[in-house]
């Protein structure tokens, strides 16, 4: 089968890039049912393009930037890409804000699956949020209750537009239930979020040594702020003067500038890095250094791709207090520390929980690095394959 | 977990009863290889006294389907308990294994 994907992928920048790159990395290899990916993208910045790694004994992949992030055409160009590309199936990798932080662009990207079913396209979407569940001040949409109260009506419509696709995967059980309770949906499916990480035939060090280093990972100035963070470091370091925190990444797309606010607000602050955009080769490194990742979330959008990574690497972790987490920590057999998502010191407390005890330390990254080896992402990709299959037989 | 080894009209049946997780996989691996590896792969899963399944579990069953289906078989499930159905429902996997009330009738369904 040929398969469109539309996506971010790096090196843009755009959310959910890390999960195509592993995604494609791993349907690539899937030479007996797969004959040709075709990645339909957001343009990149003047200067820079795109040049998958071509692989003679893997699927052929070829690169089709077509769509910019809050432009107006998005849902046009997609199907003129599709139509050209003429695939087997369409998949889209997006959560809400994945077209646009700005309305009319974000709801008219989300209208384009519907439209090419319309065009009679067989499409699956993989859906990493959903409106129900996300906290719209915190994700940089809601200012006040009223605009907040229309957006979520837009974003019950635009979910209804969604739930057209023939298939729509969600990554936790709570999802499943809304979906089908709320839209009457028949056409919702679980699908794990899979580890990024290759299971290695020891388990990496839990216990890197050098100085305490706490590390948070990702996009932030939405709902992953580190104002929290830092200011739980603060705390941390009258007991351990020579701790570190590490900021890895960069600005959320829809938050330009909020990592140099930060900066500014916490000069004051001794020992704190920021790494900015953080390259492929460079992750294993920004993980391996870590004591503990942090996780300084106000809300969640879903399944956490840096949860199931430093699972990979097998790191102690520190988690709001938040239903999602909490659900997936049980579910996929993840421990954790927890605090108050709104409490520097409840941070402060999880994680000295972690860096004031070995043992505990140990424990937590042998039980993430377990769970997150239980299901890599190369046997998730053989689920959708299953269900493009059997969506393939259809009429 | 326990694991029954037995066949039905010269059918591999893997019968399994328990809880069957991350930790319990790997025999299961080693019965879908050595049932998968060579000629046209048709083989029974029998699920009767299954009381739990996780995701990990679920994906080593989708390898041993998917690996049949590259050697134009099959892997035919039956005999569903409620708790275990209600995960094969919720992944959708329903729709992508051909389940079978029984095991007989899994037999025949080939």
């Amino acid at each position: 089968m040929r398969i469109a994907i539309v996506t971010t992928h790096p090196p843009s920048k755009g959310s959910l890039n890390e999960y195509a790159y592993h995604f494609v990395r791993f349907l690539k290899t899937k030479t007996e049912m797969v004959e040709e990916i075709i990645l339909l993208l957001d343009e990149l910045p003047e200067g820079q393009q795109y040049s998958p790694e071509q692989n003679q004994a893997q699927v052929p992949v070829r690169s089709v930037p077509c769509w910019q992030f809050n432009a107006l055409d998005n849902s046009f160009r997609i199907r003129k890409a599709v139509r050209e590309a003429d695939p087997d199936i369409v998949l889209f990798n997006i959560q809400f804000a994945s077209f646009g932080d700005k309305k009319v662009p974000a709801t008219l990207g989300l209208l384009t699956p519907w439209l090419l079913k319309l065009d009679g396209q067989k499409v699956v979407v993989l859906l990493h949020n959903i409106m129900e569940t996300v906290n719209l001040k915190s994700a940089g949409f809601g200012n006040n209750p009223i605009l907040e109260a229309v957006i979520r009506l837009f974003g019950n419509i635009i979910t209804r537009f969604i739930l057209k696709a023939d298939w729509v995967a969600v990554t936790i059980p709570k999802y499943v239930e809304i979906l089908e309770s709320k839209y009457g949906a028949q056409n919702v499916l679980l699908a794990p979020h899979g580890s990024f990480e290759e299971p290695t035939e020891t388990a990496p060090s839990t216990m890197p040594g050098g100085k305490p280093t706490v590390m948070t990972f990702g996009k932030f100035g939405t709902y992953k702020t580190v104002d929290l963070l830092v200011e739980a470091h603060a705390v941390l370091l009258k007991k351990h003067p020579d701790m570190r925190l590490v900021i890895a990444g960069t600005d959320s797309p829809n938050a330009a500038g909020y990592l140099q606010g930060v900066r500014d607000r916490y000069s004051h602050v001794p020992n704190v890095e920021y790494t900015g955009y953080v390259a492929e080769g460079d992750v294993p490194r920004i993980f391996g250094e870590a004591w503990v990742v942090a996780f300084p979330y106000t809300s969640t959008t879903g399944s956490s791709g840096v949860l199931h990574q430093a699972g990979g690497y097998g790191k102690a972790v520190v988690l709001p207090n938040l239903g999602d987490f909490a659900e997936l920590v049980l579910e996929e057999g993840y421990d954790a520390e927890f605090f108050e998502p709104t409490s520097a010191d409840s941070l402060a407390a999880s994680i000295a929980k972690v860096i004031d005890n070995p043992e505990r330390q140990r424990e937590i990254g042998l039980r993430n690095y377990a769970a997150a080896n239980g299901l890599p992402i190369t046997e998730v990709v053989d689920w959708y394959l299953i269900h493009f299959e059997e969506l393939l037989k259809r009429k | 977990m326990d694991i029954i080894k037995s066949s039905r009209d010269n059918l591999p049946v893997l019968q399994l009863k328990g809880r069957f997780d991350a930790h319990e996989v790997e025999p299961v691996n080693a019965w879908l290889a050595e049932h998968t590896g060579k000629g046209e792969a048709r083989i029974i899963v029998n699920l009767e006294g299954m009381n739990f399944i996780d995701s990990t579990a679920l994906s080593t069953l989708v390898r041993g389907l998917k690996n049949c289906r590259e050697r134009n078989g099959d892997l035919h499930i039956c005999s569903l308990q409620q708790p275990v159905r209600v995960i094969f429902e919720l992944t959708r996997l329903d729709k992508a294994f051909d389940i079978f009330p029984t095991e007989e009738e899994a037999a025949k369904g080939f």
